[in-house]
This record gives C-alpha cells, sequence and structure tokens, in this order.
C-alpha cells in the first residue's frame, strides 16, 4: 500500500488522468463516452455527476467489502453487492439532482440512470479490490478515474462539435467516426506512456 | 414487437437485424477489451451469452411477479447471480481466459445488452421467446466478437485463435491489439458493416428486407 | 496576408490551397534538399514512395467515392511529404506506404476531406507507425555525407546511431545547426528549416506566433529544469514540428491568442514527455494533444473576444 505523500498523490493523479486514462487507456466508461450529446456543457455536467457517483461509489463499496463481506467470507458476492449499492446512489444522486439542479436534470435526461450502467463505475470499485487500495487510495482512483473520464468526454463532445458540419460517409456517420475519433484522441494519449513509473 | 414471432424468428432477429454489436451497438466496453485475439473474444462471447441465456429465462418465469417499480433492481439481482456463477465457472475452469479478461468478466453485468433485452423483451415475452431472444442476441455478439477479434489478431499478431498463419516475414502492426486499435478497426469495421448493409437494403428495396 | 481558415463546411477556390500548399512545398524544399543530401539516395526514396502513396490514396478514394478529383490542390503532396521527412532514412520502404495511406484515407478523407480533418494526419501517421513498429521507426543512422568541416565522421554503410536527441552534448552546435546527426530525414538540418521558416512567413503562409512560442517555450522550460536549453532546440523534432507540422492551420486554434496557448501547450507537453515520459522525443504526441484540445481553446478564446458567453447549437 502506497503511503499518502504529495509525490505520491500528484503521481497517481497523473497516473489515472493521463496514462492510464478509464476511457483511452482502459475502455472503461465508453457507452456514455460514445452517445453523450455534443455540446460540451452537457458533457462536463456529466462527468462531473459521474465523478460524484464514482467517489462515493468507491467509498461505500470499499466499507462493504472490507467490513461486511470479508468478515463474513462472502467476498464472492461482491459483483451483485456494488452493483446494488452504484444502483442505489444513482438513485439518490438523481433525486438530488432534480430538486437542485433541475435545468442538468434535464439536460441529462435518460444518460443519468445510465450511470448505472457505465463499465467505469462498477470497474472502479472492482478495481479498487483488486489493486488492494487503501480507503484513501480506492476514493481517489474513483476521483480521479472520474476526472480522466470528464477529459475524456469533453474533448470528444468538442471535436464533435467541430466535426457536425463535416460530409462523412453516410456509413460512417454516427457511432463509427465517434469510435474513429476516440482511436486517435487515443493515440495522442499514448504520449503520456511511461509517465508515472 | 408485440406480435406473434416464431422462435425461429426471434432467435435470427439477435443475429443479425438487431445484432447488439453491428446494428445496436450496445455493450461497447468489453467489445473492445474482449477482442484483442478472436479467442478472447470467443470466451467473452460464450460467457455473456450463459448469462443473457440463464438471465432472460428466469425474468421471463418470473415476470408477472415482479412489481413494475422495483424491476430494474429486481432484473440486476437475477443478472449480478448468472454473472458471479460464470465468473466462478471460468476462474475454475480456464484461467486463462479469466486472467485476459479481467474485470471484463464481472463487467457483465452492466453490459447494457443484457439489460436492454430483459426490459425489452423477457420481460414481456414467454420463457421460450426470451431463451430464443437470448440465444439469438449472444450468438450475434459472439459472432461479431470473434469477427472483430479475428481482424485484431492477424493484424496485430499475425495468428487467429492463437496459431500463426501470416509466416515469420510479417511484421505485426501493434496498435491493433492495443487500445487505440480497438475503437479505430471497431469503428472502422462497423462503418463498413453500415455500408454494407444499405447497400442490401437498397438493392432489395420492396422485397420487404428490413435494414 | 494571412489565410484565416475557420472548422466547418468550407469551400475552398482550388487555385488557393493549391497556391498555399505550393509556398509549403517550396519552403520544404531546403530540408528535402538538405535531408536527401546527408542521407543519401535511400532518403529520396523513402520521401518519393511516401508522396506518391499520398497522393494514389487520395486519387482512388476520390475516384471510387465519386468525387471531383482534386489531388493537384497538392495537399496530399504536402502531407505525404512531410510525412516521409519524419522518418528515419532507413526504414522499410513499405513503411511510408502505409503510413501515407493512414493518413489520407483515415485521418483526411474519412472525415469529409481537406479542410475537415480535427488532427494532423501526417502527426498521427507518424504516432500509429511508431507504436505499431517501434523499432522499424527508430532505425536512426549518421549521415552518409556530411555539410561543412566537423569531426563527425559520415557512415556511407548506414551505420546505426541514436537520435542526437539522447545526448546531444555528444555532438558540437556546428553539426547540431547544419544536420550532421543522426535523426529523422528533415528534423536534422536546422539550417533549412530556418530558411523555410523564413520563407513561409514572408510569403504569409503562417504566422510566427506558433513557431516562436512553441520553440520559446521549449526553450524556456528546458532551461528552467537544469538542462541546456541551445539544445533542447536544436536536438529533436522541435525545430522541424514547430514550423511545418504545428503550424497546420485545419488542426489548430483560430485566433492569434488560441495560437499562442497552442505553442506554449506543446512546448510544455515536449518537455515533460521528454523529461519524465517513457519516448524520447515528444513533439509528435505534444502536437496531437494540442490538435484535440483545439476545439476547445476555440470556445474560450471566442468567449473572451465576444465577452459575452455564447451558446454554441
Amino acid at each position: 500500500m502506497m503511503e499518502f505523500t504529495l509525490v505520491n498523490f500528484l503521481l497517481f493523479m497523473v497516473n489515472c488522468v493521463l496514462s492510464n486514462n478509464f476511457i483511452f487507456s482502459r475502455y472503461l466508461g465508453c457507452c456514455p463516452f460514445l452517445g453523450v450529446s455534443s455540446k460540451v456543457e452537457t458533457a462536463a455536467g456529466m462527468g462531473v455527476a459521474v465523478t460524484f457517483v464514482m467517489a462515493l461509489a468507491s467509498l461505500i463499496t470499499y466499507v462493504v467489502y472490507y467490513y461486511i463481506l470479508v468478515p463474513l467470507s462472502l467476498q464472492y458476492l461482491n459483483t451483485i453487492s456494488f452493483i446494488l449499492v452504484i444502483a442505489a446512489l444513482v438513485q439518490f444522486v438523481e433525486m438530488f439532482l432534480k430538486k437542485t439542479v433541475p435545468a442538468l436534470y434535464s439536460a441529462l435526461g435518460i444518460y443519468l440512470p445510465l450511470i448505472t450502467t457505465n463499465c467505469a463505475v462498477l470497474g472502479v470499485t472492482l478495481l479498487n479490490i483488486s489493486d488492494q487500495y487503501n480507503m484513501l487510495w480506492s476514493v481517489l482512483n474513483g476521483v480521479f478515474g472520474a476526472l480522466g473520464f470528464l477529459l475524456a468526454i469533453v474533448l470528444m463532445a468538442g471535436a464533435r462539435e467541430r466535426l457536425e458540419s463535416s460530409n462523412i460517409p453516410a456509413a460512417f456517420k454516427g457511432f463509427p467516426i465517434s469510435l474513429v475519433i476516440a482511436g486517435l484522441m487515443s493515440v495522442a494519449f499514448l504520449g503520456f506512456t511511461g509517465l508515472v513509473k | 414487437m408485440g406480435k406473434k414471432q416464431t422462435m425461429r424468428g426471434v432467435f435470427i432477429n439477435g443475429v443479425l437485424n438487431e445484432n447488439p454489436v453491428f446494428r445496436l451497438v450496445l455493450g461497447v466496453c468489453p467489445i473492445l477489451a474482449a477482442t484483442t485475439s478472436a479467442t478472447n473474444g470467443l470466451g467473452m462471447g460464450v460467457a455473456a451469452t450463459f448469462v443473457l441465456l440463464g438471465s432472460n429465462i428466469v425474468i421471463s418465469l418470473l415476470r408477472n411477479f415482479i412489481p413494475a417499480k422495483v424491476r430494474i433492481p429486481a432484473y440486476i439481482v437475477v443478472i449480478s447471480t448468472f454473472v458471479t456463477v460464470v465468473q466462478m465457472l471460468i476462474q475454475a475452469f480456464v484461467p486463462s481466459l479469466y486472467d485476459a479478461l479481467g474485470i471484463f468478466i464481472p463487467l457483465i453485468v452492466v453490459n447494457c445488452i443484457i439489460l436492454a433485452r430483459a426490459e425489452a423483451f423477457a420481460g414481456k415475452n414467454s420463457v421460450l421467446h426470451s431463451a430464443a431472444d437470448g440465444l439469438g442476441m449472444g450468438l450475434g455478439f459472439t459472432l461479431a466478437l470473434i469477427l472483430i477479434g479475428m481482424v485484431r489478431e492477424i493484424i496485430g499478431n499475425g495468428s487467429v485463435f492463437g496459431l500463426d498463419i501470416l509466416g515469420p516475414t510479417f511484421q505485426p502492426m501493434l496498435i491493433a491489439i492495443m487500445a487505440p486499435g480497438g475503437f479505430i478497426l471497431f469503428g472502422l469495421i462497423l462503418g463498413i458493416v453500415n455500408s454494407i448493409v444499405s447497400k442490401i437494403a437498397k438493392r432489395s428495396a420492396g422485397k420487404g428486407v428490413k435494414a | 496576408m494571412n489565410l484565416r481558415m475557420s472548422a466547418g463546411p468550407h469551400f475552398v477556390a482550388r487555385e488557393s490551397t493549391q497556391t498555399l500548399m505550393l509556398d509549403v512545398l517550396i519552403a520544404l524544399i531546403p530540408t528535402t534538399a538538405a535531408g536527401v543530401y546527408l542521407f543519401g539516395l535511400r532518403a529520396a526514396w523513402v520521401l518519393a514512395v511516401s508522396v506518391i502513396s499520398a497522393v494514389l490514396a487520395e486519387f482512388v478514394w476520390q475516384k471510387l467515392a465519386r468525387k471531383p478529383v482534386r489531388v493537384n490542390d497538392l495537399s496530399a503532396a504536402v502531407t505525404g511529404l512531410i510525412l516521409g521527412l519524419n522518418m528515419p532514412a532507413e526504414v522499410p520502404l513499405w513503411l511510408p506506404a502505409i503510413g501515407s495511406i493512414i493518413a489520407i484515407l483515415l485521418v483526411k478523407q474519412l472525415f469529409g476531406g481537406i479542410g475537415q480533418n480535427f488532427m494532423n494526419p501526417a502527426m498521427l501517421a507518424r504516432g500509429i507507425m511508431l507504436v505499431s513498429w517501434p523499432a522499424q521507426m527508430t532505425v536512426y543512422t549518421l549521415p552518409m555525407r556530411v555539410l561543412g568541416s566537423t569531426s563527425v565522421v559520415p557512415s556511407p554503410d548506414a551505420v546505426s546511431a541514436a537520435t542526437a536527441l539522447i545526448r546531444p552534448s555528444a555532438y558540437n552546435p556546428y553539426d547540431l545547426l547544419v544536420g550532421n546527426i543522426p535523426g529523422t530525414v528533415g528534423e536534422v538540418c536546422k539550417l533549412a528549416i530556418i530558411i523555410g521558416f523564413l520563407y513561409m512567413l514572408f510569403v504569409g503562409t503562417i504566422s510566427w506566433h506558433i513557431p516562436v512560442t512553441f520553440v520559446g517555450s521549449v526553450a524556456l522550460l528546458s532551461w528552467i529544469l537544469g538542462s541546456d536549453p541551445w539544445m533542447a532546440i536544436l536536438s529533436g523534432g522541435v525545430l522541424f514540428g514547430a514550423v511545418f507540422m504545428a503550424t497546420d492551420y485545419v488542426t489548430n486554434p483560430l485566433l492569434k491568442v488560441g495560437h499562442i496557448i497552442f505553442g506554449i501547450g506543446c512546448g510544455i507537453i515536449v518537455v515533460v514527455i521528454r523529461k519524465f515520459g517513457g519516448y524520447p522525443e515528444g513533439v509528435t504526441f505534444a502536437i496531437l494533444l494540442m490538435n484535440t484540445v483545439t476545439p476547445l481553446i476555440d470556445r474560450w478564446t471566442k468567449r473572451r473576444v465576444y465577452g459575452t458567453v455564447k451558446k454554441h447549437g
């Protein structure tokens, strides 16, 4: 387990956001990434909501795993319990947003409940366990992983805004070209390989 | 889709017309992660089919007993149970696949395909039809994964299912089995499939074949 | 007079694109000549394959897609030449061929053709090549001939050597400036690049903002982190990248203030990758990363200029 120093903190952040970006390196979170609207503001809002969910999910699932499942030798129930925690969390966030920021709530529309099926959310909670992070690094993993997702999603929205009026061949409009864009950006992000030893 | 359909029709629908990978474009994450080789694609496909089949059947059996308000959490419980079973089976019997696919095995839980079929089909149709749908979608998914996996494996490794077919003089294009290659190749294949489908649709316009 | 082009569908008269591209080609003549002189006939072959593949790829695509064939606007030729100049002279010839095809088809034509790519085709192709075939893309050799009097011993038999970027202090500034060093065909002769830069400034093809801020940031940041700033600029691909690739008007920001941000960003990323990252040279990835951020730079700087918050469709 890493001790918490400023250097480790910064390196961890760089690793999660840049070198091992959840989308560009790890394929986690692709569905909303590809389907999100091409408005940068909506993308940013989605990213912030996901950050919130991932941070809380990391925290709660950590507690559930180490304080409930492990003592009862029920580790194999982690998948089931984690996804239920996430589903409940997303419901809560939905209600919260509806009351406090209704504009964002309606802008995100169906994408908000879909955070439940966002691979990145369940993915980070499982990674926290398999990488054996303590509570602090688990939560940070959630936060920074989500920030990486936010960065990717905002970059994607920017690119798609720009390409809205391009003459892309009809067969490629929509998902195909979005995937290619993601791939090309992913090549750029390879530049960060090896940034954190 | 409320009309009476034959089981065969439902099955073929899942493989072709509404192929989850190429037409519905659901469950993208595992597609990218599991297609680094044809074998991995096959493994993921079979695992997902098992879960899909199981959850479709169980949810269809229980469809009249699950209250509408809690159906999503209920579906999730059913699906994740099957995923946990598959996880343990793979870990026990095919550990190499377990290592290759990593967390994407438990992530089958959030594979949009499974939840989408539960909601759109199994929750409303008979057990036999739901089973056909599960099998069809699963087969469609598996075939698509194998196809993309083969392409990436050939370009990136010169092999298919682990068998070297392009010989020692072939210089593999490493990016094909890396993340960027996955995105780009999937996007290109999807675009090519789209254009083939629309060409077929244009040619058979009037014969009632849906694109 | 600087030709400002905006993103989105823009119908460029063939003549003006051609003039623009012609000026870039002219600016590349000194670099090309120096590269071929230094690295021999092999380098000429690499460049030829690269250019021909690019032009052919565009021709075939436009024919198959039943679009007007526009290869004589020279943009494909320029992309091919720049890509070729970005390779070591001893690469197997199928490499520039594949690279050009990827650059033209995947990065440019698939997105709608001239003016509609959102990342620099030559840079992206180079990045893909580098990651796909790392060994083949880094076969640097000492030059076959040398310019002027120098202690560097040329090697007609293509003896492999590490790129000068690894240890620039092994070479004196004259050699670094003139190109008697290992490296890619186009990046080594800084003098030729500077001549090309001045030409393009003179005829108005590019403005000074990006090259100067790019090179300046590399120098400044390298100096702050304890390296010799001149060595930092004169070794590797900084000068070539800053003058010929970062200035691709299609993939960099609209406004001058955006250019400055772009240049500084490139410079910072180059130094970070050089100092802390896994690759010895960061120019390719720096430019690509700033390309991805460009739409956001545009949004941000546009807002500033107009003074009000604009809602984008």
